[in-house]
């Protein structure tokens, strides 16, 4: 393993690509367990089943796109994309679910008006909950979000793919190196967020901090494993 | 066999550092045990020992996540089971890898298990640092958990591919997707104990036995895997014995919780009028 220019560039492209994530996850509405029980806004599911849904579904598609062209252009984009499929249809379903079944007027108790509608919230926030459903807000950031975190795992899988050769093994390394990243963000954020308006995504820097350091470390290794046989 | 390393059944608390010298103890045993005798004999039957092993790493990790979820870490504990395999992950392919490079494949458990264990403590130090947790045990618990993770990574890939070797791992375990199947029975060993057993009335020996239980179902899963890698003689040893574990820690399990219960009570089917 030689370390010239190339390689400095890859190791580069991972650690954007760890920060990606890490700051992605920051605008995803993660809800959790109160938001299965549609008393808290956001999708009802843990940070690391949303990241790594949105992460895999977003490295399939980029795995796909190399597997007809190297140009690294359209295999972020179709990351990317994929990742924002995943949560889309995941935010919609979950919202036809909220809406249709659990009967709940989709409210975001974190601000008094919807950044982007403009509509009045309290008024529809239930007593003894902080929210409900996926407010127009939540639905917009859990996008960009997705976008920011396809586009991270694709960023990974790019380099890895371009030294080992290996779909296979740079794929499930790059879940490694995801899964990391969105843990990490997802314990700064204490487990819950709705998205770039909650108090609580004022936090990034503190991501993004632990997670260069994290990813840093995790690159460095990754660019000098090979493809075997 | 290092299965009943990892719990000694004393209702007593366990100690964590004796914990960790069974379960580190017990994964390189068992891996080099495997390594050792399959090469010199000439065979691939002896791979349950690998999968033995990974359960005594897996123990380990399943006390790491008790203890810094004990103090409460915001996310649910999935997240913590999740990031160990990630970590493990990274060192096991590492270690293989640099190995294979540096021409001694044998020494690849090592280097996979110290490089996983400094990566944990730290991303240990990171939570504690910059994001403020101040868990004290966090550093230790994630150094823990990260080679728990690595070595459960190696020791049940091993019971599919049969061999230390990278080229072997690669074709046998990371391209057939197989590795998919370690991950997540693996996580789920080393996150589900706790995960399940939490609440104010948390024993650890209930805690570890689940663990141990669940472990020894990833060492029928990846006996499964090695029927389409390894000689059918070795897949079926790794199965049965597998299975047998399981049912031996799920009766230990029962009796455990029957133990802990305030009461169990048959509440009988549903009665008439609701049916």
């Amino acid at each position: 393993m030689n370390f010239d220019a190339l390689t400095i560039v890859y190791i580069l492209e991972i650690v954007v690509g760890g920060l990606l994530v890490g700051v992605g996850v920051h605008f995803v509405p993660v809800g959790g367990a109160p938001a299965a029980m549609a008393q808290a806004t956001g999708i009802g599911t843990g940070t690391v089943q949303l990241a790594a849904g949105s992460g895999l579904t977003g490295l399939l598609a980029a795995g796909l796109m190399m597997s007809v062209t190297d140009n690294i252009w359209p295999i972020l984009a179709s990351g990317a994309v994929g990742a924002m499929i995943m949560i889309d249809a995941t935010m919609m379903t979950g919202g036809w679910i909220y809406a249709y079944a659990v009967g709940a007027p989709f409210a975001s108790a974190k601000v008094n008006y919807d950044p982007i509608t403009g509509y009045s919230q309290p008024p529809y926030v239930a007593p003894g909950t902080v929210g409900q459903g996926i407010p127009t807000v939540c639905y917009v950031s859990g996008t960009i979000g997705a976008f920011m975190g396809g586009l991270g795992g694709a960023m990974i899988y790019y380099p890895l793919m371009m030294t080992n050769h290996n779909p296979s093994l740079s794929a499930l390394f790059a879940i490694g190196i995801f899964l990391v990243n969105a843990v990490l963000a997802s314990w700064n954020i204490q487990g819950t967020i709705e998205g770039f308006h909650d108090p609580k995504f004022k936090r990034w820097p503190k991501a993004f901090r632990s997670c260069l350091v994290a990813t840093l470390i995790l690159a460095l290794v990754a660019v000098t494993i090979t493809g075997g046989a | 066999m290092t299965v009943g390393g990892g719990a000694g059944g004393a209702p007593s608390a366990i100690d964590a550092k004796k914990l960790r010298i069974y379960g580190i103890g017990g994964a390189l045993v068992g891996i080099y045990l495997a390594a050792i005798l399959n090469s010199v004999l000439g065979t691939d039957i002896f791979s349950i020992l690998a999968a033995a092993g990974a359960v005594a790493a897996a123990v380990m990790g399943a006390n790491a996540v008790r203890r810094v979820c004990g103090y409460g870490i915001g996310t649910g504990v999935p997240s913590i089971g999740m990031l160990a395999l990630g970590m493990g992950i990274v060192g096991a392919s590492f270690g293989l890898s640099t190995a294979e490079q540096l021409g001694v494949s044998m020494a690849g458990v090592i280097i996979a298990l110290v490089y996983a264990m400094v990566f944990g403590y730290i991303v240990g130090a990171i939570a504690n640092k910059v994001m403020g947790f101040n868990i004290p045990i966090m550093e230790e618990g994630l150094t823990d958990l990260s080679g728990a993770g690595a070595m459960a990574i190696i020791g049940w890939s091993y019971a599919i591919s049969g061999s230390l070797a990278y080229a072997d791992m690669v074709s046998k375990v990371f391209n057939t997707g197989y590795l998919a199947i370690v991950f997540i029975c693996g996580g789920l060993a080393i996150l589900h104990p706790f995960n399940a057993n939490l609440g104010p009335d948390e024993k650890q020996d209930r805690t570890l036995v689940n663990g141990l239980m669940v472990g020894s179902l990833a060492v029928v899963a990846v006996g499964l895997c090695s029927l389409a890698t390894l000689s059918t003689t070795a897949a079926i040893i790794t199965i049965v014995i597998g299975a047998a574990a399981w049912y031996y820690f799920y009766v230990w399990y029962y009796r455990l919780v029957k133990r802990d219960a305030a009461a169990v009570v048959g509440t009988g089917l549903l009665p008439p009028s609701a049916l």
